[in-house]
């Protein structure tokens, strides 16, 4: 049985890409793992107290988006499993990837003012990510 | 009028530096710090060979660092940091949810008055980091899209640090500079900050009616379980003794005028008794305090200071002086809606504290301004509120937009415009109106 990871931060914006992900496991009958990875990079440019613990919080909201997405998945009759890793989210999520053995990665591709990628460096990221895990990617554009 | 180079070099420099900051091409601080390092080595080095390039030395500059302000951020931000461990504002926001019922409308006007309040007491970032995170959980518990409450709360926090002396970093500035007492303060301040609060909780029920009504009445019993296990006080001992000193410290700022207690020595009071009883870990405790924040006050504080010994806020004050006409009243809508707007754009702070000295000037030139405090309460409202105009318009809002990013809600420079122009334009008037009634 192969292991579908999905990566996600919850919300509307990776919707589709959490369906897709619930629905290819339902049609491959694989396990599906959902991952959060906790960035507090948008806090860099910022000179402002940052006296609480910003990664904790993040933390938390994390595991609150993947009950969210297990509870989709459960409606569809997918008993998803969660992982939450805090770092840059290449190195992450190759490296759970590589742990959970995963023959599919789903990732969303959001557009636009918050994209995390541009369209180069999203295509080499996805190179880089077939080559250290060996597994098949499927894009959903949001 | 001199206009010799060092006016243009500081001009240039304190451009850039204003320029870096709005476009986030470095972090603030090393902005500012680039700034006030490129001054003095024009200062040091280019007036050796030519002395017109002498604008300000070290010596000179540190005499304009407010360490009231520095000290009173610093105790500020040590107390913030052990009661952050309490878990209580989760615990608070949690318990706003029970209570209402998960009805939308109710928590919705709780959450946005809990987060006012809070940005009165804390920094507004930090009130953004411990109430945003579970805002957006409640909010997707109740079928609401995190918007609705997300960007109120936002707007809440801006209005709401605008009540006190401590809650928002251009009220601090102005309040110390003109020796204000925080019962003198958060009384003049209170009718503006109540009248932009109700017209906040207004706006936000209109703008937001479609999505409240559309709420969820019944919730997912895990996604509850969920949401309460991070809404627990984590450590009750420690809360207990970070209220008794947050209570009797605002005592005490209430009644520091009496005893003639600078600000910054009543925060740190409170932090220091805060630390002896609690003994935290003084290594974590040290390396938990935003240090950046507190580089970033002293170089914009030297920036500013270059600014000035180059005579570029003179210059400022002719034209504003110009013109005003000498009219105290236009000088004040003048004040308003300048400070509003280039609040909205940049950070309030190198803002405030370079408008600052212009106004102490304009103080001067204006007959009618003399022992007239109105361009002073023009500055705090218009760089409070100002804030609110777009999402790079204040740290808070910043940290309020990267945090819905994180659960995957994208908020477009537009988005949040929508509401933020709203809201900004209306305070605005109500500042003016008031001001202008008032003085």
């Amino acid at each position: 049985m192969g292991t579908i990871l999905c990566a996600t931060r919850g919300g509307v914006d990776s919707q589709p890409t959490q369906r897709r992900a619930i629905s290819l496991a339902q049609e491959r009958g694989n396990r599906l793992v959902f991952l959060y990875v906790v960035d507090t990079t948008f806090l860099n440019t910022v000179a402002a107290p940052l006296v609480v613990d910003v990664a904790s919080q993040l933390r938390q909201m994390g595991q609150f988006q993947l009950a969210m997405a297990q509870e989709q998945a459960a409606e569809q009759e997918i008993e998803a499993e969660i992982v939450i890793r805090q770092g840059p989210l290449r190195t992450e999520l190759i490296q759970v990837a590589q742990e959970v053995q995963a023959s599919l990665i789903v990732l969303g591709y959001p557009k636009g003012e918050e994209a995390r990628f541009d369209e180069g460096d999203f295509q080499n990221f996805i190179g880089e990510l077939t080559a250290k895990t060996g597994a098949e990617v499927v894009i959903v554009e949001s | 009028m001199n206009y010799d180079p060092s006016f243009f070099i500081t001009l240039g420099i304190f451009l850039l530096v204003l320029l870096a900051i709005g476009f986030r091409w470095v972090h603030e601080t090393a902005a500012v710090l680039s700034g006030a390092v490129a001054i003095w080595l024009v200062h040091y080095v280019g007036g050796t060979f030519f002395p017109s390039l002498h604008i300000i030395g070290f010596d000179e500059a540190m005499a304009f660092v407010d360490w009231n302000v520095i000290f009173l951020v610093l105790g500020m931000m040590i107390f913030m940091a052990m009661f952050s461990e309490t878990g209580f504002l989760h615990w608070l926001a949690y318990r706003a949810f029970r209570l209402t019922r998960g009805n939308a409308w109710l928590l919705g006007l709780a959450l946005i008055l809990l987060t006012g309040v809070t940005s009165s007491f804390l920094n507004n970032v930090t009130a953004m980091l411990l109430l945003i995170p579970l805002t957006i959980q409640i909010a997707e518990t109740v079928g609401l899209d995190p918007l609705a409450y997300v960007i109120p709360e936002v707007l809440a926090a801006n209005i709401g640090g605008a009540a006190t002396l401590i809650g928002d970093p251009p009220s601090t500035i102005v309040g110390l500079h003109l020796g204000l007492g925080f019962l003198e303060y958060a009384i003049q301040a209170a009718p503006v900050v109540v009248i932009s609060m109700l017209l906040l909780l207004g706006a936000s029920a209109w703008l937001y009616r479609r999505e409240i009504a559309g709420a969820r009445k019944r919730y997912s019993a895990a996604l509850i379980r969920q949401l309460e296990s991070g809404a627990q006080i984590m450590d009750p001992s420690l809360l207990r003794k970070a209220g008794i000193v947050g209570v009797v410290t605002l005592f005490l700022f209430f009644v520091a005028e009496f005893f003639g207690l600078p600000a910054s020595v009543v925060a740190l009071t409170g932090a220091t008794w805060l630390i002896i009883w609690v003994r935290p870990d003084m290594y974590r405790m040290l390396r938990e305090v935003d240090w950046t924040t507190l580089v970033f006050f002293i170089g914009i504080f030297v920036l500013v200071g270059g600014v000035k010994q180059a005579g570029i806020i003179h210059w400022v004050v002719q034209i504003v002086d110009r013109l005003a006409g000498s009219s105290l009243d236009r000088a004040m809508v003048f004040t308003v809606w300048l400070s509003g707007l280039v609040s909205g754009v940049i950070d309030n702070i190198p803002f405030t504290v370079a408008a600052l000295p212009v106004v102490d000037l304009l103080n001067q030139a204006l007959p009618a301004a003399q022992g007239n405090p109105v361009l002073y309460w023009a500055l705090i409202f218009g760089a409070d509120f100002g804030g609110n105009l777009t999402y790079v318009g204040g740290a808070a809002n910043i940290v309020a937009v990267g945090l819905l990013s994180q659960a995957g809600y994208r908020v477009s420079f537009g988005r949040f415009m929508r509401d933020g122009a709203l809201v900004v334009v209306t305070t605005l008037l109500v500042v003016t109106l008031w001001l202008w009634i008032r003085y």
